[in-house]
């Protein structure tokens, strides 16, 4: 792959062994050849086991490649963290249980040792339609709210790069498209180098410009598809014949013994 | 009428005690230097508020002392052995051997290393709240929320702002566990050592009735030390279970 511009994030022949207790070792991920140019949304889809956590835990310097380099913006991906400048949102929240909504998005400036900026703080808070829940605690907050606050700490140092591992992957089918409605949305009032680690299609094609289909045991990349929909999208693409097709098309590239039935 | 059934529904195991005891005294015939009955007791402790006040002060101050000062020392050993892997290797083992010695053995290898007085109490106190609370927080500082580790590691934390914004206040429940725990010890611990060693205190003074054979004045000071002990076991508790709801 050659671009005019040098990617934002590069993968390069990466591969990933893991050594079990017993004392053999399992092959994650195996030859991941992966570009992000800046500013773009990337979503990496793919079956549970697949490994596409695996990809997203190398990116935030979280693993190291057994074989092969990450690098973003030519660096190592922990020079990114150190700098403050990288931006996660987990499946598990990962809030603090005795930090307010305000105080937990508010983590990464203390964290940082700076100062708190709390003009932006409460912006956030509003972006993400958490107002008038600043001073309540996780445990008062619903599942989504929580993701909400989460995605809104992933957006406060305003990163370089955000990566967002499974972010709705524990909420209901209604509030999760409510949610993708949401981040797109918060995604359009700033384009930053986005990687989405998701398990579903919708979710993927409704979100990303560019979608890494992977595949599992070992994880590689299976193909990779261009999103066709204009930007900014609204609900009512999700409703569109191609949409669907699109969706069709990819569910069969997840599961391609179904095809064969 | 509701507030009295209440009353009897949540006391009546310590109004059965007094009325065996009552019974007791009386059916048998004993002699007051052998036990006497509860009003006496009662009577002495309301006759002499002051003597019981200020040994029961000095007591519960004895033992405030040395359980912040145990807590304090304990909490701040777990630190030093989560920031060293080779402190803690030294320190685990050491903790865990100690805080299965029971204090009554280590009452006199202090008393003969720091000298028969009041600060030797506050030192047994501190020692008995030390080994509880140096294994609680050491559990504390390793049993982190779901996820906090990735998160401080993709903010790019620093180990001190790691220590300082995760560890430490994650601990903060089980340092309430280790105060729930040794308060009510550390009053025992208090008086034990001053029934052993001391010149002063409730712990003395039970000594001291005991051995004259004013049996009023010490059964009185158990009652002031059962008291004093329920007080600070329900406080403790209290402030455990107000803390562990704003933690969780």
């Amino acid at each position: 792959m050659t671009q005019a511009t040098p990617d934002a994030i590069r993968l390069d022949s990466v591969s990933k062994s893991f050594r079990l207790d017993d004392g053999n070792s399992v092959t994650a991920l195996e030859g991941i050849d992966l570009g992000l140019r800046e500013g773009e949304f990337v979503a990496v889809l793919g079956p549970s086991g697949c490994g596409k956590s695996t990809v997203l835990r190398l990116i935030a310097g979280l693993e190291s490649a057994s074989t092969g380099e990450v690098r973003i913006e030519g660096r190592a991906p922990s020079q990114l963290a150190a700098a403050h400048r990288l931006g996660v949102a987990f499946q598990d929240h990962a809030l603090l249980p005795w930090l307010s909504v305000a105080q937990n998005i508010a983590l990464p400036y203390r964290v940082a040792g700076t100062k708190v900026d709390n003009a932006r703080v409460d912006a956030l808070i509003e972006l993400v339609g958490l107002t008038g829940f600043r001073d309540a605690r996780p445990s008062q907050l619903s599942g989504g709210m929580r993701q909400r606050a989460s995605i809104a700490r992933a957006l406060v140092l305003d990163p370089d790069v955000l990566l967002l591992d499974e972010p709705f992957g524990a909420l209901d089918a209604v509030t999760r498209r409510h949610m993708n409605v949401e981040l797109q949305r918060i995604w359009s009032t700033r384009t930053l180098t986005t990687l989405l680690v998701t398990h579903s299609v919708d979710e993927a094609i409704f979100l990303a410009d560019r979608i890494i289909v992977m595949t599992g045991r070992p994880g590689r990349i299976l193909r990779e598809v261009t999103v066709p929909f204009p930007r900014p999208r609204d609900p009512s693409v999700l409703r569109t014949p191609e949409f669907h097709a699109m969706v069709d098309e990819l569910t069969l590239a997840l599961e391609p013994e179904e095809a064969a039935l | 009428m509701t507030r009295l059934s209440q009353f009897l529904a949540r006391n009546w195991a310590v109004l059965l005690l007094l009325a065996l005891w009552q019974g007791w005294v009386s059916l048998a015939g004993l002699n007051s230097i052998v036990l006497p009955a509860p009003w006496p007791v009662l009577r002495d402790v309301l006759s002499h508020p002051a003597l019981y006040l200020a040994n029961a002060a000095q007591t519960l101050a004895t033992a405030a002392a040395g359980v912040a000062i145990g807590l304090a020392l304990g909490a701040l050993v777990a630190v030093a052995a989560w920031a060293s892997r080779l402190l803690a290797g030294m320190l685990t083992p050491l903790g865990l051997i100690f805080s299965s010695v029971p204090v009554v053995a280590l009452i006199p290898i202090l008393a003969r290393l720091l000298g028969y007085d009041i600060s030797t109490v506050v030192a047994i106190v501190a020692v008995s709240a030390f080994f509880p609370t140096f294994v609680f927080v050491g559990a504390g500082l390793k049993d982190l929320p779901r996820g906090a580790d990735d998160l401080f590691g993709v903010l790019g934390a620093s180990r001190a702002a790691r220590l300082r914004h995760l560890v430490l206040p994650a601990t903060v429940p089980n340092l309430m566990i280790a105060l729930r725990i040794t308060v009510p010890e550390g009053v025992l611990a208090a008086i034990l050592a001053e029934f052993l060693m001391g010149r002063s205190g409730l712990g003395f003074m039970f000594r001291e009735a005991a051995s004259r054979f004013a049996m009023e004045r010490a059964l009185g000071t158990s009652l002031v030390v059962t008291v004093a002990a329920v007080l600070c076991f329900s406080l403790a508790h209290r402030a455990e279970r107000v803390v562990r709801t704003r933690w969780s």
